[in-house]
């Protein structure tokens, strides 16, 4: 029997469907090749095709400025483990969960959507994939809220399943209700994970990180899992480690031999430094020829971070403004060891405008450390530089 | 099919196929006294229709158990009818009969039942109608994917819930269908398509990918199980996995709705007879159906305005594009072929169009109804919207409530 086209008459006309195209199609299975093994490839594919589809229909119907998140270069590293894909706009946040089957009878979240605090989304979007068609369908969704209400936990997936009853079929509901302005709680606070040392997640890495442990998401204690995936830096090492790449983050190799090709897509590049201006401002310490930068957006501005190396294992972090206006008071720009921790004299805040915030830090050789500022830049996803 | 007449007819008889055509309206004995005892009482509402509608929704709404919802479910024959033939007609490779989609249809009465909301002003019939013609549309084109896909495609694409309702409808046993589901499980984290498309027709997987699924889950059970079962093996996996899909395509199948659908003249007798307790339910029930009778009628006039004065305020182009797809008919291709543009730019339109008259109607229904806006509410008013937009374009219509 062949596949009867009338059969797409069958569905309900009130909800989304969206025209997956060629193009869409191709880069979405070029994309998805970078993982450990062949689900998680197939699952990489699938939430590519529903980002690509859904986020251009997003931002021309209804939230021009929706993003993924926490970007499209660090995605690949949550689908190597993960079904599902976030995208933020304003304060809202959804997550969408493709799925391949043929019935509707629930909204299955992945726990990882759902009980990470920083995860933690407004609305999930049950997004019906078939690959053999050239449309997806947005079949439903849900709040936060509701999945914490109605939802089943399932231990053996860790998954929180919602009844097809449960779940609202069309989305306009969702639009018109915001633009009514209807209050609903959409979130539940969840409690935090508890930190994890350096010494375990050492050990978890080898462990998780060796592909032939095919679902590593449930191979762990959730809260043991949930600390190590919530952290991008940890996150994209245990990526890595399970497609065999060597350190990706080591900032040394960076200045002798380039910027790894995972950083590079994350927008770190070398730059090189200009001594003419170091010796306006009257410094007379030895500078390097080159040194790292990564560019960002914070509240519509473009920024740059910059690493570069002082003398005796003393390292310099630079906050500027990417076309030299001032930085606006308020700005915090902070480091963090590896595992979070704050330590003295790692931050500097703008009281007033400035022209540059800039941190000191003195390092031991393969010490890792973790930069933020505030307000986050878009796209911000945790990083380890290592030095 | 020859239209029942008087009240007691409308809430006591069953339709009766033969083959697939209609034969007769078949009377339900403990309905029809239930309903006589009822018109006894108050005579003077032997005409109104809607009224009944209400007393027997409000009824089924505090006792569930009572024979409201199979007068509910007679009530609704005919809207049921209509949908399936509806439906039927526009699917013609189905393997479903009529009386098929009939069953199916009806079987969903709780849905209906559970969704409606007499405070919003639509009718009973607009919301049944509505409900019935979307579940059939889902029933039957999943049939149809599950007709086309291989066991192994059918098997990726299955939900879970919809797997373990499967194995129980096949009669096995809890622990059983934990090994199974777990196999499952396996299978699909093995068994991965390896090209973009193709994946209706995937093949039988191979054998080292059977052994690779074996080892999976006697690694798992240990964890996942429990008990934990005796260890597998590549052989016995395949042959759970073959009943697995053997169970899914034969729940899928409509035998299985014949086990809830009412079946005139023998499921009254699962029904408690509830003449007995008829004195003291009457009369508090009457006068709510009867209040809500009068407002439900006023509201309805009300909505068809509010719903009238949204279509106009749309735009030239999205008013023709509504009046050729919901008053002639036309599907979303035929529309962008006629008006020269892309099928998704009419679907986008007719969902805005749909959109903007929903938020008319939520703010009326906010502002005059007094009604706190919640999203279930919106998506209440939303389910019944199709139909009002298809009462709006086909006046007059076999599915416009009679009485509104």
């Amino acid at each position: 029997m062949t596949f009867d086209p009338s059969s797409l008459t069958l569905t309900d006309p009130t909800q989304v469907w969206l025209e997956v195209s060629d193009l869409v199609r191709s880069q979405a299975w070029q994309r998805s090749q970078a993982c450990s093994h062949p689900s998680s490839r197939w699952n990489a594919y699938l939430n590519q095709v529903c980002l690509q589809t859904i986020l251009p229909w997003l931002r021309e119907e209804h939230a021009g400025k929706a993003l993924a998140v926490p970007s499209f270069t660090a995605l690949p590293s949550i689908w190597e483990f993960i079904n599902g894909t976030g995208v933020a706009w304003d304060n809202v946040r959804l997550v969408l969960i493709p799925t391949e089957t043929i019935d509707l009878s629930e909204l299955r979240v992945p726990q990882e959507w759902v009980d990470i605090p920083d995860w933690v989304a407004d609305y999930y979007f049950g997004v019906q994939v078939d690959p053999d068609l050239e449309s997806i369908r947005i079949w439903g969704y849900a709040t936060h809220e509701q999945l914490k209400q109605n939802g089943s936990y399932d231990p053996q997936d860790r998954s929180y399943c919602l009844d097809e009853a449960h779940v609202i079929q069309n989305l306009s509901v969702l639009w018109v209700g915001r633009q009514l302005g209807i209050a609903e709680t959409t979130r539940r606070t969840v409690p935090a994970l508890p930190a994890i040392s350096l010494a375990q997640v050492e050990n978890l890495i080898p462990r998780l990180g060796n592909p032939e442990a095919i679902s590593p998401r449930l191979a762990v204690p959730f809260q043991l899992w949930g600390t190590l995936i919530s952290h991008g830096g940890w996150r994209q090492k245990l990526y890595h480690h399970r497609l065999g790449h060597d350190e990706q983050w080591s900032v040394l190799e960076w200045l002798q031999t380039g910027v790894s090709e995972a950083a590079r897509q994350m927008g770190w590049g070398q730059s090189t430094w200009q001594p003419a201006m170091a010796a306006a401002r009257g410094t007379t310490q030895f500078f390097p020829e080159v040194l790292l930068s990564r560019h960002m957006i914070i509240a519509q501005q473009q920024y740059e971070l910059r690493v570069m190396p002082r003398t005796g294992g003393v390292w310099r972090f630079e906050l500027r403004h990417a076309t030299g206006d001032r930085i606006p008071a308020g700005f915090t720009l902070r480091l963090l060891t590896e595992d979070l921790q704050a330590f003295e004299g790692n931050e500097d805040t703008a009281s007033q405008a400035v022209e540059c915030l800039f941190v000191e830090v003195s390092l031991a050789p393969g010490e890792g450390l973790v930069w933020e500022i505030e307000p986050t830049p878009i796209n911000y996803d945790r990083e380890i530089l290592r030095f | 099919m020859r239209p029942r007449q008087g009240i007691t007819e409308i809430f006591s008889t069953f339709l009766q196929f033969d083959a697939d055509r209609f034969r007769a309206w078949v009377s339900d004995p403990h309905l029809r006294r239930s309903m006589q005892a009822r018109l006894a009482q108050s005579p003077q509402m032997e005409a109104a229709e809607s009224y009944w509608v209400l007393y027997w929704y409000k009824l089924w709404q505090t006792q569930p158990e009572s024979l409201a919802k199979a007068h509910l479910s007679a009530y609704l024959q005919e809207v049921c009818y209509w949908t399936a033939h509806k439906t039927s007609a526009s699917f013609t490779s189905s393997q479903y009969t009529l009386s098929d989609c009939f069953q199916m249809a009806i079987a969903r009465l709780d849905k209906v039942l559970k969704g409606f909301n007499p405070q919003l002003g639509y009718g009973f019939k607009n919301y049944a109608s509505a409900i019935f013609s979307s579940v059939l549309k889902d029933l039957l084109r999943q049939q149809q994917e599950v007709d086309i896909s291989t066991n192994w495609s059918l098997l990726r694409r299955l939900s879970q819930k919809r797997l373990v309702e499967s194995l129980q409808n096949a009669g096995l046993g809890v622990e059983i269908i934990n090994r199974y589901v777990l196999a499952w499980n396996c299978f699909k984290t093995l068994y991965v398509p390896t090209h973009p498309t193709g994946t209706r027709q995937l093949p039988k997987p191979e054998s080292e990918t059977w052994e690779a699924i074996a080892k999976l889950y006697n690694q798992e059970r240990i964890t996942q199980l429990h008990p934990a079962g005796t260890e597998s093996n590549a052989q016995a996996i395949e042959k759970w996995l073959t009943a697995c899909a053997k169970a899914a395509r034969s729940y899928l199948y409509p035998s299985f709705v014949s086990i809830n659908a009412p079946k005139p003249g023998q499921e009254s007798g699962e029904f408690l007879d509830d003449l007995g307790g008829f004195e003291q339910d009457n009369y508090l029930n009457e006068m709510i159906a009867a209040e809500e009778q009068t407002k439900q009628q006023s509201r309805q006039t009300q909505m068809q305005a509010v719903l009238a004065a949204a279509i106009a305020k749309l735009d030239s182009q999205a008013q023709t594009i509504m009046q050729l797809y919901y008053g002639q008919g036309l599907t979303q291709q035929q529309i962008a072929k006629t008006i020269d543009t892309k099928q998704y730019t009419v679907s986008r339109r007719l969902t805005r169009a749909r959109e903007n008259i929903l938020l008319a109607l939520a703010k009326w229904s906010q502002e005059t109804l007094h009604i706190t806006l919640t999203s279930e509410v919106l998506n209440n008013i939303n389910t019944v919207l199709e139909e009002w937009l298809q009462v709006h374009y086909r006046r007059p219509s076999s599915l416009m409530e009679s009485t509104s």
